[in-house]
């Protein structure tokens, strides 16, 4: 088995499409990068002036209106009918401050979650893609019948693959996710703002990345399942594509509560260690009323973690049985 | 080593079509390939020949019968057995983007031969030049040839080829003809599957016919091709009439065929020489006239239905 995986190892290597996947990959975090550059970098000298004049302007009109509209407010608030909302609530007429105009300064500990959420989508997509290819190629050339001449213990030769899909992308997503985080990092201690990055952040944006890695494993070993059952690179990608706009997009749209167990939601949960989705409640009120809120929910990371263990180990599973009987022509 | 190489008795499988019908591919094959030397497995196109094949390897699974390789079980224990037997099973299948070369180091790496061993077999095979090319640039001819590179990198003592010289010109079918005595001089088995009899009349000892997925004849090539009995010469001799007064006493049955005479009955075509020399009547040209798959393929079908 291990002599198998190594093979499948130096094949999934030698595979153009995995080169071509690599250069996408490396494309993707330049320019990420470059754009995270972008983003951090502060006002040039003419941007601040506008925003000084802003605010200037700004606090001019508050500090002339600021208490006229307040006393008008308070006029309004005593005509609401019951149940009448806070007052302090209704007629906030906040002092403008300084920071409020402009940019603010990027923030290191804030923009990196999101960042390595982001990334772990692609490094997904290219582990799935690639894990898609490396099994639906070798059944659409037949050079799995040759294969099996030489190896005919399929459930090896199926973990073999498997296995070698889902190592061969670990140091890849790892690298990846490492030049992002630690790219990141340069510019914006060029740029914005490092000095809330404690150690606990740290600690949190490894567990993001170290989670992002597994998910790419996991994508590429489900890729593989998945060209292996419909025998074609393209094929699989459909399937993908046709999930992703049928299950995520439309029955997720139609059936919000259905959100939880659906993937993407899980490998948010998972990747950022619990995740939050909306659903629209409604309900009729004492009076008659019938009202509808967008009410946030936490899905957690034990959800998520649980939902991809067994939905990986469900699908990895219909694979093998499915390998293991398949006659081969 | 057991003296049966292959054997299979009741051999059956049945294929759904896309419609749903029910296709019998292999009914009840019970067939036996002595080990060591080339045996012919015949049969036309559908006959069930590349089925079995499939079956033998464990690439489809059979819905009854049971099959042995050297005496093993298969495909239970297939992978006992797997390092004797190189296989070649309709057109080869290799990685098109890879090199021949990096399609035998991982076929080597994987079942553990030495490195070096893929340089030898590319060079038994005349590919040592191409060697680092892709194989999706290969000729038909050398595809196959890299076929067979793949097969003996496990030094194999069973060889089973599947029309193996399907779409090749006549110089790539005489060396892979040459390749298979060769390897069945050796001492090794090799089945060739075919359903050009003259190809594998050439170089097979034994053969087996099949057709509708049965076992139709087997044995020797003559046996098969004869039935047992002297085969039919052609002879052509000047005076027709005294040539077929002496034959006919002779016991054997002569038939005219345009400037031909067509001889039944002659324990040996040497016999017809000697008895119309002795009259001095002389044999210009003789020919032991041959049975080709169609014909004894019809006269073994006759009755069957096929």
């Amino acid at each position: 088995m291990i002599r198998l995986t190594k093979v499948e190892l130096r094949r999934l290597v030698s595979r153009r499409l995995t080169a071509v996947g690599l250069v996408g990959l490396f494309l993707i975090t330049i320019l990420l990068l470059v754009a995270t550059y972008f983003d951090a970098r502060p006002l040039s000298a003419v941007e601040q002036q506008q925003a000084q004049q802003q605010y200037e302007m700004a606090h001019k009109d508050w500090v002339d209106h600021a208490e006229e509209m307040r006393t008008q407010c308070e006029a309004d608030w005593k005509t609401q009918p019951d149940p009448k909302p806070k007052l302090e609530e209704m007629c906030v007429y906040s002092e403008p401050k300084p920071e409020d105009f402009g940019k603010p300064p990027t923030v290191f500990a804030q923009i990196m979650p999101d960042l390595l959420q982001g990334s772990s989508y692609f490094l997904a997509f290219a582990a799935f893609l690639i894990g898609a290819s490396f099994l639906g190629a070798e059944f659409s050339s037949g050079a799995i019948g040759n294969w099996l001449t030489f190896e005919p213990r399929r459930l090896r030769v199926y973990g073999s693959k498997l296995l070698a899909a889902a190592t061969g992308f670990v140091p890849i997503a790892a690298v990846v996710l490492a030049v992002i985080l630690f790219g990141t990092f340069l510019i914006v201690d060029k740029l914005g703002d490092t000095a809330s990055t404690t150690g606990k952040v740290w600690s949190d944006l490894s567990a993001i990345g170290g989670r992002a890695v597994v998910t790419s494993a996991l994508a590429a070993a489900l890729g593989s399942v998945v060209g292996l059952l419909l025998r074609h690179t393209a094929a699989a990608i459909g399937v993908v594509m046709a999930y992703l706009v049928l299950a995520e997009g439309v029955f997720a749209a139609f059936l919000e509560k259905a959100q939880p167990w659906l993937i993407k939601l899980n490998f948010d949960a998972f990747v950022r260690h619990d995740a939050q989705y909306y659903v629209t409640e409604c309900k009729t009120g004492s009076d008659g009323s019938y009202a509808c809120d967008y009410v946030q929910k936490t899905l957690s990371f034990e959800h998520g973690a649980w939902y991809l263990a067994i939905f990986t180990v469900v699908v990895v599973l219909l694979g093998g049985w499915v390998f293991h009987r398949r006659d081969v022509n | 080593m057991s003296d049966v190489a292959i054997s299979t008795r009741g051999l059956r499988k049945t294929y759904r079509t896309r419609r749903g019908r029910k296709v019998v591919a292999v009914q009840g094959l019970d067939l036996e390939v002595p080990a060591g030397g080339v045996h012919g497995f015949l049969g036309p196109n559908g006959s069930g020949k590349t089925t079995s094949i499939r079956m033998l390897l464990g690439l489809i699974r059979a819905d009854a019968g049971t099959m042995t390789v050297f005496g093993r079980p298969v495909p239970a224990q297939l992978p006992e057995v797997v390092g004797r037997i190189g296989a070649i099973v309709e057109s080869p299948k290799f990685f098109p983007a890879f090199t021949g070369q990096k399609n035998l180091e991982l076929l080597a790496e994987a079942i553990g031969a030495p490195r070096a061993r893929v340089g030898e077999v590319l060079e038994q095979t005349s590919l040592g030049e191409r060697g680092k090319d892709r194989f999706r640039s290969y000729s038909l001819g050398m595809k196959q040839r890299l076929a067979i590179a793949a097969t003996l990198l496990k030094e194999p003592d069973l060889l089973i080829f599947d029309e193996p010289t399907n779409g090749l010109d006549p110089a790539g079918i005489r060396e892979i003809r040459e390749t298979m005595r060769g390897l069945g001089e050796q001492g090794k088995t090799v089945l060739v599957s075919s359903h050009i009899l003259a190809e594998v009349e050439q170089v097979a000892d034994t053969v087996s016919i099949i057709g509708h997925g049965r076992l139709l004849a087997s044995g020797t090539v003559a046996e098969v091709i004869g039935g047992g009995t002297a085969p039919t010469v052609k002879v052509a001799v000047n005076n027709h009439e005294a040539a077929t007064r002496v034959l006919t006493a002779a016991g054997m049955t002569v038939r005219a065929d345009g400037n031909y005479l067509l001889v039944e009955g002659a324990p040996d075509p040497a016999d017809v020489t000697r008895r119309l020399a002795h009259q001095e009547l002389y044999v210009s040209e003789l020919t032991p006239v041959r049975a080709d798959l169609e014909s004894v393929f019809l006269e073994l079908t006759e009755g069957e239905g096929l």
